[in-house]
C-alpha cells in the first residue's frame, strides 16, 4: 500500500506506470471499495471461505471454488483464489454459499413486549379454542397473560405506524426502530442480511420505509434510511389500528371504512398534493397536511418510491386504475391473488414483492379475510408470465421464514435459480442497492450465508451467516 | 385386526372416495419397478412390491407376480410405508374437557371424519392417526388409531382403546403442587373405591347363600377381590384398573424437565411404567438421564427446537431435541405441527429436519413409521413394508426427505385410497391461471400450422417451378393468396387442413377472410387487459 502511494505521488499522470506498479506491489487483485461517507469499515484480515458450490445469486455458478473477502467486501470469487498472509480461511464440508437473503417486505417486530411467537414476528394472537398449546412449564400458558391491553388502545406488538391521520407519508420507520431488537437476531440467524423494513397497513398512506442490515456493526445497518412510501388498498386500513378495534362506529372509529372510502382518501390525498403545488388551498373531508403534500409530489415526480399492498384482485386492479389516473409507478406488495390478474400485472408492468406462501393465513391476515383465497403456485405463475417478481416472508420466521418460504416456492413450481434471484438479485435490484449487495461479485459487500447442503432443501441448514465480512452467526455443531 | 367386519365397509367406502371407474377392485396390486424404502433401514433401489388382498405378500429387487395381479408401472418413484402420526388432538371436536379427571371417556365420541385434518393427513401420506386427548387434563381418555378415511369413526378405527392420556404437568392455571396431590389421589382414591366394592362383593356372594359375614373387614375385602371383574367396576374407575392391572397402555405428556421423575415414579408405583410411552414437550429433554432410566419410548414435542434465553446475559440456546433422545439412546418419535409453518404439518419435513442436525436418514424415517407403530402396539402389521404387514403404501414422487416430493398415490389396506391426480383441491391450488396455459397452447397451435402451412406452400411451389409456362398465371395469384393467408393465420384461431389444395383455398377464402379477419379482430379486443375474469 505504501508503494503506492509512493507511486502515485511521483508518478501522478502517468496511468500506465501506476497500473503496472499496482500489478506488481499487490498480490492479488482487489477492487477498490467506493468510497462511503456513511461505512467506516474496519480494516479486518483477509477472510476466504471455501465451498463446494458457490451460488453466485445470478445465475452463475461456481464449484469447489474460494471467496476472497477484503475489508467487509468480496474481492475475488473463482475456482482458484490464493489465501494472503493471515486470512482466516473458513472452510466447511459440502458447503453450499448463497448471498445473504434479501426480505423486500419486512414486518420487523421493533416494540417486543410479548415473548416472540416462533414462527411469526409479532401479530395479532387468535385466541385458541384448543388450550392444549404447549409451552415451558404450563400447559396453554402461551401468550395470554400478556394478552392485548386492547382498554389503553395499545397493541404491543405490529403496530409500525402512526395513527394520528390516513396520510402520514412524512414519516420515517427508522424513526420507530430498535436496531438491537431481538426480531433482528431472528432474520439473520435465517439467513436474511437485508431487510426493508416495511410498515403496517394501518393507514391508507403510511410511512416511508427503512433499508437496514439485520447485524453487524450500527455504522453499517442502515442501508437507507428512507424507502419507498407505502400505500395500502384494501379494507385493512380501517379495521386494524388501535382506533379500529372497539368494533362499529363510534366517536372513537376512524372514518372511513369502507372500500371507497379508503381509495377515496388515496385519491384525495395525491389531489391535494397536485393542488398545493399549484398554490391552491384543497378542502373537504380527509383533506391531507402539507408536509404529506411534499412526499407526495415526490412520489409523482417519481423521486420517492411507492409501494401499494393489495391482496385481493379486485384491490389490485384498483391499484393499477388509481396509478393510472395519477401516472404513479409503483411495486405491488403481497399481492395474495395475483392469479387472477396476471395479465393486467404484465401489461402494467408492476413490479411485485410476493408474499409469504402459507397452508391457511393466520394473525392480523386472518382479520380481513382477504388472505383465504391464495394459492400455492401464485409465485411461479408470477415468475412464468415474466413479471419482476421478490419473495418475501413478512413476519413469517424461522421455519416459516424466508429461507423456507424459498423451499415452499420450488416445492410450489419455481425453478430454483428462480427462486434464488427472487430473494438476492431481484430485491437488490428493487432496493436500488444492487451494487453494493445482492450477488456474490467482486466489489459488492460481504453478505453470505453458508449453507451445510443445498440451499433451500429441507435436509440443508444455515451454519453460517456473515454480514459485512464477518461472521454474525455461527449455527454449527 | 380389530374391525374385520367392518372391512367390506370400508372397502366400499374406499371405493368411492378413490372414485375408481373400475368395476371390480382388484385384489391383487403389484407396485413395479421403484424405489422401495423399507422403513426398517433397508432400501431396495428397484424392486417390486406385491400386494394381495391388503396384505404385503412379498417385497424385493425381483418378484413372481401372479397373473391376475394389476401391475403399476412405479419407475422412478419411491415407495415408503404409509406414515403415523404418533399423538393428535386433531380432528375431534375438543382435545380436553374441562374436568380434570376422566379416564371413562373415549375420543371415539368426538373424531369429526368430515374434519379437514383428515382430508390433509391423506394427502400428506400420513395413513395412521393416533388420537389422543390434549395435555390440558390430570387424566384424560381412551385413545384410538385410525387411518384418516371413513365416513364414521367406526370405518376409520385401526386399533380402538388403545391407551389411557395422562399429563404429567399442570393444564393452564393450575399449579403443579395440587397437581400432583390430585394425581396421587386419584391411584389412592382407586384403591379405596376396589377395596370397598370387594367387600360388598363380597357380602352379596355370602348373602346369595344365605350367609352373613363371619370374617373381619380385611379378610372378607380381600376375598372379595377375587370377585371383582370389568362388569362390576363403574365407568370411573373402570379404565384405571385396567392400567394398573397391566391391560391398557398410559401415554403420559410430561412438559417440564421438573416433572420428568415424578411422573416415572408415578407409573411404576401404580404399575404401568412397562406399559408407558412419554410424550415430551417445554423443557422435559433436559432431564433426559432420568428418561433414560426409566427405559421408555418418547414422542417428541411438535417444536422439535427449545429456544431459552438467558435471563441474565441475554444469549439465545437453541436446542434440538431429537438430537439430545437420540444420543441418549432412546428410542423416539416424531409429530407434525398442526399450528406450525405450512413444512412441519408434515412428518418427513420433521424427519428432514433431525437428517439436517446430524441424526441418521435411517433413524430419523424409522421415527415417522415403524417406531409410532411400535409404540401404539400395532408394530406386527403397521410401519414398514414387510411381508405379512397391512398394505398401507406410499407412492412417492421422490425422496420423502426431499421439500419437492409429492404423494402421488396411497394405499390403505391394499386399496387406492389417494391418488394425486385425482385430487381437485390440490390441482387448484397448484394450477397456474387457466387460461395463461390455454393461451401458451393456441399460441404453440398457432406456431405449429403456421410452419406446417410454410411447408406445404414451399413444397407446392417446386412442383409449380417444374411446369412454369403452364401456370403462371395462378402462380402470380397463388402469390397473392399466400401473403394475404399469412395475414390472417396471425389472426385467426381456427384450425386449417394443411392437405387442402390451392384451388380449394382460393375460393371459400376470399368470401369468409373478411368476416373472420373482423372476428379476428373483435376477438383480439376482448383480450387486452380489460380481462377476461370481469
Amino acid at each position: 500500500m505504501i508503494d503506492l502511494l509512493h507511486c502515485l505521488k511521483t508518478h501522478g499522470g502517468r496511468l500506465s506506470f501506476l497500473t503496472w506498479s499496482m500489478a506488481a506491489s499487490l498480490l492479488l487483485t482487489i477492487a477498490l471499495p467506493p468510497v462511503s461517507t456513511a461505512s467506516a469499515v474496519e480494516t479486518a484480515s483477509p477472510v476466504v471461505v471455501k465451498a463446494k458450490t458457490i451460488f453466485i445469486g445470478n445465475g452463475q455458478v461456481v464449484q469447489n471454488g474460494a471467496i476472497l473477502i477484503q475489508d467487509g467486501r468480496i474481492a475475488k470469487v473463482g475456482r482458484e483464489t490464493a489465501v494472503p498472509p493471515k486470512a482466516t480461511v473458513i472452510e466447511i464440508e459440502q458447503a453450499e454459499i448463497t448471498p445473504g437473503l434479501i426480505d423486500a417486505n419486512a414486518r420487523v417486530s421493533t416494540i417486543d413486549l410479548v415473548p416472540p411467537s416462533r414462527t411469526r414476528a409479532t401479530g395479532v394472537e387468535e385466541p385458541s379454542q384448543d388450550q392444549s398449546k404447549r409451552s415451558d412449564s404450563h400447559v396453554g400458558d402461551d401468550d395470554h397473560e400478556e394478552e392485548h391491553s386492547a382498554a389503553s388502545g395499545v397493541f404491543p406488538s405490529d403496530i409500525v405506524n402512526e395513527q394520528g391521520s390516513e396520510v402520514v407519508p412524512h414519516t420515517r420507520v427508522i424513526d420507530g426502530m430498535d436496531l438491537t431488537c431481538v426480531d433482528f437476531q431472528r432474520l439473520v440467524r435465517g439467513g436474511v442480511t437485508t431487510v426493508h423494513a416495511s410498515p403496517d397497513s394501518s393507514s391508507v398512506i403510511g410511512p416511508r420505509a427503512a433499508v437496514l442490515h439485520t447485524a453487524g456493526r450500527r455504522g453499517d445497518r442502515v442501508l437507507r434510511k428512507v424507502g419507498a412510501v407505502k400505500a395500502t388498498i384494501g379494507i385493512e386500513p380501517s379495521v386494524s389500528g388501535t382506533h379500529n378495534h372497539r368494533g362499529g362506529a363510534s366517536i372513537y372509529a376512524r372514518r372511513p371504512n369502507s372500500r371507497m372510502g379508503l381509495t377515496w382518501v388515496f385519491r384525495k390525498a395525491f389531489h391535494d398534493a397536485i393542488q398545493r403545488g399549484e398554490g391552491l388551498e384543497p378542502y373537504g373531508a380527509d383533506t391531507a397536511s402539507p408536509e404529506a403534500g411534499v412526499v407526495l409530489r415526490q412520489v409523482l415526480a417519481g423521486e420517492v418510491p411507492l409501494r401499494i399492498q393489495a391482496r385481493l384482485h379486485q384491490d389490485i386492479i384498483t391499484a393499477l386504475r388509481l396509478a393510472g389516473e395519477f401516472d404513479l409507478d409503483f411495486t405491488l406488495e403481497e399481492a395474495t391473488e395475483a392469479y387472477r390478474c396476471i395479465k393486467e400485472l404484465k401489461a402494467a408492468e408492476v413490479p411485485v414483492v410476493f408474499g409469504p406462501i402459507y397452508e391457511a393465513p393466520s394473525g392480523f391476515r386472518a382479520v380481513t379475510g382477504e388472505a383465504d383465497q391464495s394459492r400455492y403456485s401464485t409465485f411461479a405463475a408470477l415468475l412464468n408470465a415474466g413479471i419482476e417478481t421478490s419473495l418475501s416472508a413478512g413476519e413469517f420466521r424461522e421455519e416459516d421464514g424466508l429461507a423456507r418460504q424459498a423451499m415452499y416456492a420450488i416445492r410450489f413450481g419455481a425453478s430454483f435459480e428462480d427462486t434464488l434471484k427472487a430473494v438476492t438479485q431481484t430485491p437488490a435490484r428493487m432496493l436500488g442497492i444492487d451494487k453494493e449487495l445482492g450477488t456474490i461479485e467482486p466489489g459488492k459487500r460481504a453478505d453470505l450465508i453458508v449453507w451445510s447442503g443445498r440451499p433451500f432443501a429441507a435436509v440443508s441448514r444455515i451454519v453460517l451467516v456473515m454480514v459485512d465480512g464477518r461472521v454474525v452467526v455461527d449455527r454449527g455443531e | 385386526m380389530a374391525n374385520k367386519s367392518y372391512m367390506p365397509a370400508v372397502a366400499l367406502l374406499l371405493f368411492s372416495v378413490a372414485s375408481s371407474a373400475t368395476a371390480a377392485l382388484p385384489a391383487k396390486v403389484a407396485l413395479q419397478g421403484g424405489r422401495i424404502i423399507t422403513g426398517t433401514g433397508g432400501e431396495i433401489a428397484e424392486g417390486t412390491l406385491l400386494i394381495e388382498h391388503g396384505k404385503i405378500t412379498a417385497v424385493g429387487k425381483s418378484v413372481d407376480i401372479p397373473y391376475d395381479a394389476m401391475v403399476v408401472d412405479v419407475k422412478g418413484k419411491v415407495l415408503f410405508p404409509g406414515m403415523i402420526a404418533p399423538h393428535s388432538s386433531s380432528g375431534m371436536d375438543r382435545s380436553n374437557e374441562n374436568r380434570q379427571v376422566t379416564p371413562y371417556l373415549d375420543v371415539y365420541d368426538s373424531i369429526d371424519p368430515s374434519s379437514m385434518f383428515f382430508e390433509e393427513s391423506l394427502r400428506c401420506g400420513v395413513l395412521g392417526i393416533h388420537v389422543i386427548h390434549g395435555d390440558n387434563c390430570l387424566i384424560g381418555g381412551l385413545s384410538r388409531l385410525v387411518h384418516p378415511i371413513g365416513m364414521t369413526p367406526d370405518e376409520m378405527t385401526i386399533q380402538p382403546r388403545v391407551a389411557l392420556k395422562i399429563s404429567a404437568t399442570p393444564a393452564y392455571g393450575r399449579g403443579r403442587m395440587s397437581h400432583r396431590s390430585q394425581l396421587r389421589e386419584v391411584f389412592a382414591e382407586l384403591e379405596f373405591y376396589l377395596e370397598n366394592l370387594a367387600e360388598k362383593l363380597y357380602e352379596d356372594e355370602l348373602k346369595k347363600q344365605d350367609k352373613k359375614v363371619d370374617v373381619p373387614p380385611e379378610e372378607a375385602r380381600k376375598r372379595g377381590r377375587e370377585h371383582i371383574n370389568d362388569e362390576r367396576i363403574d365407568d370411573e374407575h373402570r379404565n384405571l384398573v385396567k392400567l394398573t392391572e397391566g391391560r391398557l397402555d398410559a401415554w403420559i405428556y410430561i412438559g417440564a424437565a421438573t416433572d420428568v421423575a415424578p411422573a416415572v415414579d408415578m407409573a411404576r408405583k401404580n404399575g404401568f411404567l412397562d406399559r408407558s410411552v412419554f410424550v415430551i414437550g417445554g423443557d422435559a429433554h433436559r432431564a433426559v438421564d432420568a428418561l433414560k432410566e426409566a427405559g421408555r419410548p418418547v414422542v417428541i414435542g411438535e417444536q422439535l427446537t427449545f429456544q431459552r434465553r438467558d435471563p441474565i446475559t441475554d444469549k439465545l440456546h437453541e436446542t434440538f431435541v431429537p438430537k439430545v433422545i437420540h444420543e441418549a439412546g432412546l428410542q423416539f418419535a416424531l409429530q407434525a405441527n398442526p399450528e406450525g409453518s405450512l413444512a412441519e404439518r408434515m412428518p418427513n419435513y420433521q424427519a428432514a429436519r433431525c437428517v439436517r442436525h446430524g441424526i441418521p436418514r435411517a433413524v430419523a424415517l424409522k421415527a415417522i413409521t415403524v417406531n409410532p407403530a411400535n409404540m401404539l402396539g400395532v408394530g406386527d402389521r403397521l410401519g414398514s413394508l414387510e411381508v405379512g404387514k397391512t398394505a398401507n403404501v406410499l407412492i412417492l414422487s421422490g425422496d420423502p426427505l426431499d421439500f419437492n416430493s409429492w404423494v402421488e398415490k396411497a394405499y390403505v389396506k391394499g386399496i387406492l385410497a389417494y391418488d394425486r391426480e385425482k385430487d381437485v383441491r390440490l390441482k387448484e391450488l397448484l394450477s397456474l391461471p387457466e387460461r395463461t396455459a390455454k393461451r401458451e397452447k393456441e399460441k404453440k397451435e398457432e406456431e405449429e400450422r403456421k410452419k406446417k402451412e410454410a411447408e406445404a406452400k414451399k413444397s407446392k411451389e417446386k412442383d409449380k417451378a417444374a411446369d412454369k409456362d403452364a401456370e403462371k398465371d395462378s402462380d402470380e395469384a397463388d402469390k397473392k393468396d399466400g401473403e394475404k393467408k399469412n395475414k390472417d393465420a396471425e389472426k385467426k384461431d381456427a384450425k386449417k387442413k394443411p392437405s387442402e389444395t390451392e384451388e380449394d383455398k382460393k375460393k371459400p377464402k376470399k368470401k369468409g377472410k373478411k368476416k373472420k379477419n373482423k372476428r379476428a379482430k373483435k376477438q383480439s379486443t376482448e383480450q387486452t387487459p380489460a380481462g377476461e375474469e370481469q
